[in-house]
């Protein structure tokens, strides 16, 4: 420890270059406009009360709000009753900063509804992705027959095409069938993973031929061993696919932002937050940065708290 | 399905009708491979050698007029010096980050994993959000780290010429600096993509053979720089490999930190107009599918070839055994 102690000198340097955006993400989602634009607060903020001048400016009271509350305030005239309702309003829309941030980050622009196109998204993904690399890597594994070869020697091949090189001419195919704004273009391109196939065929080399063999005495279909026999057995090396797919896609920016134009409906967690710098002014710093952190925090927070399997799944790619 | 059909015809041996199941099993993987993967490739390798759009009846076959139009005009060659000074600058860096932190990680037993997790965090989190927060961060006037040098004024770091000009005349604009934009990317590369590889390392260190080092040192090796060049070296060149590769490939890549600083252009003078980004506005954007499709084909020479070398590499190693 005494003599490592240059080694934590250079670490921690990196770790602060690392960690500062996220410091700063984290921190700006916490702020006030006020205190982001004068670089003062700490990391907290002084999460003073704040008035939110979107809202006040929605709730300017007109005549007939005027005349309406001529009754709560006896015997004053116009100007005192309009100041009074100015009060009111701008009571109604002060909140701490934190509050501000975060209910804006979900108001100004459907989150919501980006946070679920990004689970539906990544999830049918992985199904779809599992449903069609297991039984083929099943059969590459474990079953002889005329062209296997030839097969798996496809698969080594198309290891070698990034989907993201081919966008190109996979956005004119689904342009040509009139799929570009729909969730099937966001699916579709990724429902083949031969690096799936590829992973899934190595662990099942290791599965020995008399678990099957028994289950075909049992009378199983082969359709069934791959489900109810294989898969089973193959759980630790499906996990770490998930987490890589996952992952994958849940961060995918560059596909979603060309197949998607327009249509919000659609739009990724990172679409809609490239959606929110897009038409945000300087003020908006605060709810864009607290946008961001919810799109961020789920796999953080996985990350953490599985850290091995994360690694594991993420450097998944590394173990041929 | 021709193949299955004409299997069965045949009396239903036990092997035939392993084979029937078998193509049944691949023909949905198969049929996804061939449509998804090798049909866009040939799509894309025929539509360079026409002038293409979305929504034109049809087109003109014009010859390699697109691939020459690629190394003859300006802005092109503007699209391979970013995208190489990227990959150049990038790979080299982070590999070598990665390399040095996982020796420290690793040298540091328990205590290190602390590292380990933050170092990797980069690599989980939404690239794009990050480039955002980068770019708060660079901010020229309210960003952190323009205030951060700005407290090195007044100090004896105005030594330093750098500190010098920007306490006198502002510090750099970096985004919108075509002299620091580029670097600015490489940089946020570098800050994402170590971290990957630093993991791959650790991998391959908790493989050396302890045995190795006592070796080594019986034969001479004293210091920890003559075990590492004796040893450690060698003992990771797989993992080497595969490291460079994989960091070349997604450096050729990067698309997400240059759209979101500049949704047009690629950047102050166009010295970020990387490849991915070239493709994604010329054929997406301006609908000019040709050339879009030509620098794709590029674009998968590169990337094959890279990853030809890695296998290459890798079988020639496996010989020393």
């Amino acid at each position: 420890m005494t003599r490592g102690w240059w080694k934590h000198m250079v670490l921690i340097l990196g770790a602060i270059i690392v960690l500062a955006p996220f410091y700063m993400m984290l921190s700006y989602s916490l702020k006030s406009p006020g205190e982001i634009d004068r670089g003062v607060g700490g990391f907290f903020g002084r999460q003073e009360m704040m008035v939110d001048p979107r809202c006040v400016a929605l709730r300017q009271p007109d005549r007939a709000d005027i005349d309406a509350a001529r009754a709560r305030f006896p015997g004053q005239d116009d100007a005192g009753i309009q100041a009074a309702l100015q009060a009111e309003t701008e009571t109604a829309c002060s909140m701490r900063p934190v509050v501000f941030n975060y209910t804006k980050a979900f108001t100004e622009a459907p989150l919501m509804r980006y946070l679920l196109n990004g689970v539906i998204v990544t999830v049918s993904i992985f199904l779809i992705q599992i449903v069609v690399a297991l039984p083929a890597a099943y059969a590459l594994a474990k079953l002889r027959f005329w062209g296997r070869e030839a097969v798996f020697g496809l698969v080594l091949f198309c290891l070698l095409i990034p989907v993201h090189a081919i966008a190109l001419p996979l956005y004119i195919m689904l342009a040509k069938l009139g799929l570009t704004n729909t969730y099937a273009a966001l699916v579709v391109p990724w429902t083949i993973s031969v690096f799936g196939i590829f992973l899934m065929r190595q662990f099942f080399m290791t599965v020995p031929d008399d678990l099957i063999d028994a289950a075909r005495m049992d009378g199983m279909s082969e359709l069934a061993i791959v489900w109810r026999v294989m898969l089973p057995t193959a759980i630790p090396a499906l996990l770490a696919f998930a987490i890589f797919s996952i992952v994958a896609h849940w961060n995918d920016y560059f596909w979603p932002r060309i197949v998607v134009t327009g249509n919000r409906d659609l739009f990724t967690p990172p679409l809609g937050l490239r959606e929110f710098k897009g038409d945000g002014d300087g003020s908006f710093f605060g709810p864009m940065m607290a946008t961001a952190t919810i799109i961020v925090t789920p796999l953080i927070v996985a990350f953490l708290i599985a850290q091995r399997r994360f690694i594991e799944g993420i450097t998944l790619s590394g173990m041929k | 399905m021709a193949v299955s059909d004409a299997v069965a015809a045949l009396p239903a041996k036990p092997e035939n009708r392993q084979a029937r199941t078998a193509w049944g099993l691949t023909a949905p993987a198969l049929a996804l491979m061939v449509s998804i993967l090798l049909v866009p490739v040939i799509v894309a390798g025929i539509l360079s050698f026409t002038n293409y759009s979305l929504g034109n009846p049809g087109f003109d076959w014009i010859g390699t007029q697109n691939y020459e139009r690629l190394f003859t005009r300006s802005t092109y060659e503007k699209m391979f010096i970013a995208t190489f000074t990227y990959v150049v600058t990038v790979v080299p860096i982070s590999v070598g980050l990665g390399l040095g932190a996982a020796l420290l990680v690793h040298s540091l037993g328990r205590i290190g994993d602390i590292y380990k997790t933050i170092y990797f965090l980069p690599v989980m989190a939404t690239l794009l959000a990050m480039a955002i927060a980068w770019e708060f961060m660079l901010h020229p006037t309210i960003g952190m780290v323009n205030r951060t040098l700005a407290m090195a004024c007044g100090t004896w770091f105005e030594v330093i010429p750098f500190f010098a000009n920007g306490c006198a005349e502002g510090f750099p604009l970096w985004l919108g600096d075509r002299d620091y934009a580029i670097w600015v990317v490489c940089f946020i590369g570098i800050w994402q993509g170590f971290g990957f590889n630093m993991v791959l390392y650790l991998a391959g260190l908790t493989s050396v053979h302890r045995e190795l080092y006592h070796a080594a040192e019986m034969d001479g090796a004293k210091s920890g720089w003559e075990k590492f060049w004796l040893v450690t070296w060698p003992a990771l060149g797989p993992t080497t490999v595969f490291v460079v590769t994989i960091s070349c490939i997604r450096a050729f890549q990067v698309f997400d930190t240059i759209e979101a600083f500049w949704p047009q252009g690629g950047g102050p003078n166009k010295s970020a107009y990387v490849m991915m980004f070239a493709i994604f506005e010329k054929g997406v954007q301006q609908n000019l599918i040709g050339i879009g499709s030509a620098i794709t084909m590029l674009f998968l020479v590169f990337v094959m070839f890279l990853t030809l070398i890695q296998r290459w590499l890798v079988e020639r190693k496996v010989h020393y055994g």
